[in-house]
């Protein structure tokens, strides 16, 4: 296993730059996922670093080692692609072992290690049938075997859940987590789903238009987001924000615009003075607007009207409006009213977060 | 004023035809119209056969009982057609596509009968004028067979040297079909500047007409003025130790004509292989060769064992189109030696069979050899198209 560098990678095709200057660091037996929306890079960082792109500007370094001009077969990693890319002429075996003929590894070898494969991820009576004769779920994991096959110092997946319908997905993200228990590998996952990123990742990277926004755990990563597109990708339903401007009003600080007037406590913003007049982005995220109850860490009641209800089950999601504003609060089920009623609502300040609106960048604690 | 009378023929001709798909379309139109009701059949076997009759009585009128049992015979059998086959909802495609359907039997469906038919008479150039004369000819059941692969059709050559010789030809065109319009097609699906400029020209020698096509080229094996030979004799002026090994100008069109032919007809033969296998190249996901990469292949390794196999199930059906046609090619065999006192030395066995019928006049020997032909192509169709299932069942 082993550590990976990305170090300031720009990647142009002609005169568009799709990454621009990309640092990450990857430690060893790390399970980092790379998040995004599409077109942002994620992918093409991953193909520079298996070797099916050139890279512009920068370095790639697999074990200190300097990888950007090696072949890519000569890199020691694995890469699962979106489509599988299983070869169709050849059946799960010979597709397993591909990369072992190839280099011409004894015979003995061979069957063990498809054996060992196909016993990790349960393709034993699948060897002998052809790519075409298998399942979405079935073609994934033989994508994955060929990978293990290989014995690589790093897994690299390529959105490989995007395929598979929502409860495969399911399935096959415990599949990977239990697989990432069991080989103990650097794995470097690519998704645009940030679900899978926040149950898989011990380490999410976010990117955004070839830049990394924030790179740090899950939990981090949601509960401090850097910035707004961080703050607006990670979490669903998405977190509401407000824009307005910061006033200093005696030695409280208020969040002001149209519809709503909020005091901030000082454990969000200290030096409230130095922010007075600066125009912010407040966000709360669904969870965080209480609607007709108290939390100890609540901000002033506010007066909203409910537009929509949609009952997930367990949870509601409430569609509310406020003044000129529309916003998103996801409450326990069953909260019996009708549409067009009238609502009390705050916000849990513990878990509020104030940006720049210039910047976009985080400025409360 | 010759050219308004050439005008004035072709549109003659075309309201002729035009009337007589009109005719057909309407006799048609009756029978799709009122085919399922009871007074039908025997209103349109009186009525059709009496019209048919009319219109042979303005040609002429001999023995019209016999010509009216005809009518009467094949309006039965196209009710007869109409009762079993045209069923359901779907009358309008029917109609619509009939008058192409007879063209197609006229065409293609009579000749083919009546090839069959002199296969088993004797017409030849002594017989000729006693069928014209009294519509017979002698029956000789299997014996015009038989002498397919006992004579010669031609005056040098044994049927069973064509028939090698053809084999071939066939195998040596379409093994240098492939490799070159394969070559060409990996070329062309890198990406290349001008690649649309390449491949437009490389695909000339297909769109041109293969008559001006094949004889520009005879003239390029002239012995003295083609351009082979002076490029030849250049070569072995400038490079005396050449001349010593034995280059020099060649006597292309007399010493060696089936090279010359073959050469001519790989040149004509490869653009088409290469448009197919670049088709087929492009339909393969490059993410197959991205897995090589990571697994390893070589550039040859990803050609033997991604490429090859992948572009199978384009390659088994333009294989067997161009060993047919390869096998059928009279056009440049003809073009290139088979003039008036040409040489027997590059003839195949379709160009001996144009020989035997219209050099030799053997009408009825040639019936029975291009049926004999046509066998060979049929099992070696079959033989492909098993093939092309099986490489179809692989994806």
């Amino acid at each position: 296993m082993a550590s990976v560098e990305f170090k300031g990678i720009v990647k142009r095709f002609k005169d568009n730059t799709v990454l621009n200057g990309v640092d990450v660091d990857i430690k060893d037996h790390e399970f980092v996922v790379i998040v995004g929306p599409s077109g942002c890079g994620k992918t093409t960082l991953l193909r520079m670093l298996a070797g099916l792109e050139e890279v512009t500007d920068g370095e790639i370094l697999i074990d200190a080692l300097r990888v950007n001009e090696l072949h890519p077969s000569k890199r020691q990693i694995a890469m699962v692609f979106q489509d599988y890319a299983l070869y169709p002429h050849m059946t799960v075996e010979e597709n397993m072992s591909f990369a072992l003929r190839l280099k011409r590894t004894g015979r003995s070898e061979i069957e063990a290690r498809v054996q060992e494969a196909a016993g990790i991820l349960q393709l034993q009576k699948l060897l002998k049938r052809m790519p075409k004769q298998l399942s979405g779920g079935q073609r994934q994991r033989v994508a994955i075997g060929r990978a293990i096959v290989r014995n690589p110092k790093v897994f690299l997946f390529d959105e490989p859940l995007s395929n598979l319908d929502a409860k495969l997905r399911e399935e096959m993200r415990v599949e990977i987590a239990k697989l990432y228990q069991r080989l103990n590998a650097t794995i470097i996952y690519v998704t645009h789903d940030q679900v899978e990123a926040m149950t898989l990742a011990g380490r999410i990277v976010v990117m955004n238009k070839g830049i990394v926004q924030q790179v740090g755990s899950p939990i981090e990563v949601y509960r401090k987001p850097a910035n707004l597109f961080v703050a607006g990708f990670i979490g669903s339903p998405t977190m509401n924000f407000f824009s307005g401007q910061l006033r200093s009003e005696g030695d409280r600080l208020l969040f002001v615009n149209e519809n709503m007037k909020l005091p901030i406590p000082s454990f969000l913003l200290h030096d409230g003075d130095r922010h007075a007049g600066r125009e912010v982005v407040v966000g709360v995220r669904p969870d965080d607007v209480l609607v007709g109850r108290d939390g100890a860490e609540c901000s002033g009641k506010m007066e909203a009207v409910l537009e929509v209800c949609e009952l997930l089950g367990h949870r509601e999601n409430l569609y509310l409006k406020l003044g000129g504003l529309r916003l998103l609060a996801t409450v326990e089920a069953f909260f019996d009213r009708s549409p067009g009623s009238a609502v009390t609502l705050c916000f849990n300040y513990r878990n509020m977060h104030v940006f720049d609106a210039a910047t976009e960048r985080r400025i409360s604690e | 004023m010759d050219i308004l009378r050439s005008v004035y023929q072709v549109a003659g001709f075309i309201v002729l035809i035009s009337l007589g798909v009109a005719v057909l379309e309407g006799y048609f139109y009756y029978h799709f119209k009122y085919y399922a009701r009871s007074w039908f059949f025997p209103a349109a076997l009186t009525v059709f056969p009496l019209l048919a009759l009319a219109g042979y009585y303005g040609v002429t009128w001999e023995h019209p009982l016999r010509v009216w049992a005809y009518f009467v015979a094949a309006e039965a059998l196209v009710c007869a057609a109409f009762r079993n086959i045209v069923k359901g909802r779907n009358t309008l495609p029917y109609l619509l596509l009939a008058p192409a359907f007879v063209g197609l039997a006229l065409l293609l469906v009579y000749p083919f009968m009546f090839e069959v038919y002199l296969s088993f008479h004797d017409l030849k150039l002594t017989t000729i004028m006693m069928w014209k004369n009294t519509g017979h000819i002698p029956f000789v059941g299997l014996r015009q067979y038989w002498n397919v692969f006992t004579t010669s059709p031609l005056s040098e050559v044994s049927f069973w040297a064509l028939v090698g010789r053809t084999l071939v030809w066939t195998f040596s065109n379409v093994f240098f079909h492939v490799l070159g319009g394969f070559a060409l097609a990996l070329l062309l699906n890198n990406s290349i500047r001008f690649k649309g400029v390449y491949r437009t020209l490389l695909v000339i020698p297909w769109a041109m007409p293969q008559v001006v096509a094949v004889l520009a080229m005879r003239g390029e094996f002239h012995a003295t003025n083609g351009f082979v030979n002076i490029v030849l004799g250049r070569i072995a002026a400038a490079f005396p130790f050449l001349a010593h090994l034995g280059v020099g100008p060649v006597q292309w069109l007399s010493d060696y004509p089936l090279l010359t032919c073959t050469i001519i007809n790989v040149w004509l033969g490869i653009p088409f292989m290469m448009v197919v296998i670049l088709g087929g190249l492009q339909s393969i996901s490059s993410s197959y060769y991205d897995a090589a990469d990571i697994d390893g292949a070589s550039y040859f390794q990803k050609l033997r064992y991604i490429t090859v196999p992948l572009i199978r199930p384009v390659l088994m059906p333009a294989l067997t189109l161009g060993t047919v046609w390869t096998f059928n090619n009279i056009n440049v065999i003809y073009l290139v030696t088979g003039q008036a006192g040409g040489t027997e030395q590059a003839d195949i066995l379709v160009s001996a069979l144009y020989k035997a019928a219209f050099t030799y006049n053997r009408y009825s020997y040639s019936a029975a050899f291009a049926i004999v032909v046509f066998a060979m192509l049929f099992f070696i169709s079959v033989f492909y198209l098993h093939g092309f299932d099986a490489a179809k069942d692989e994806r």
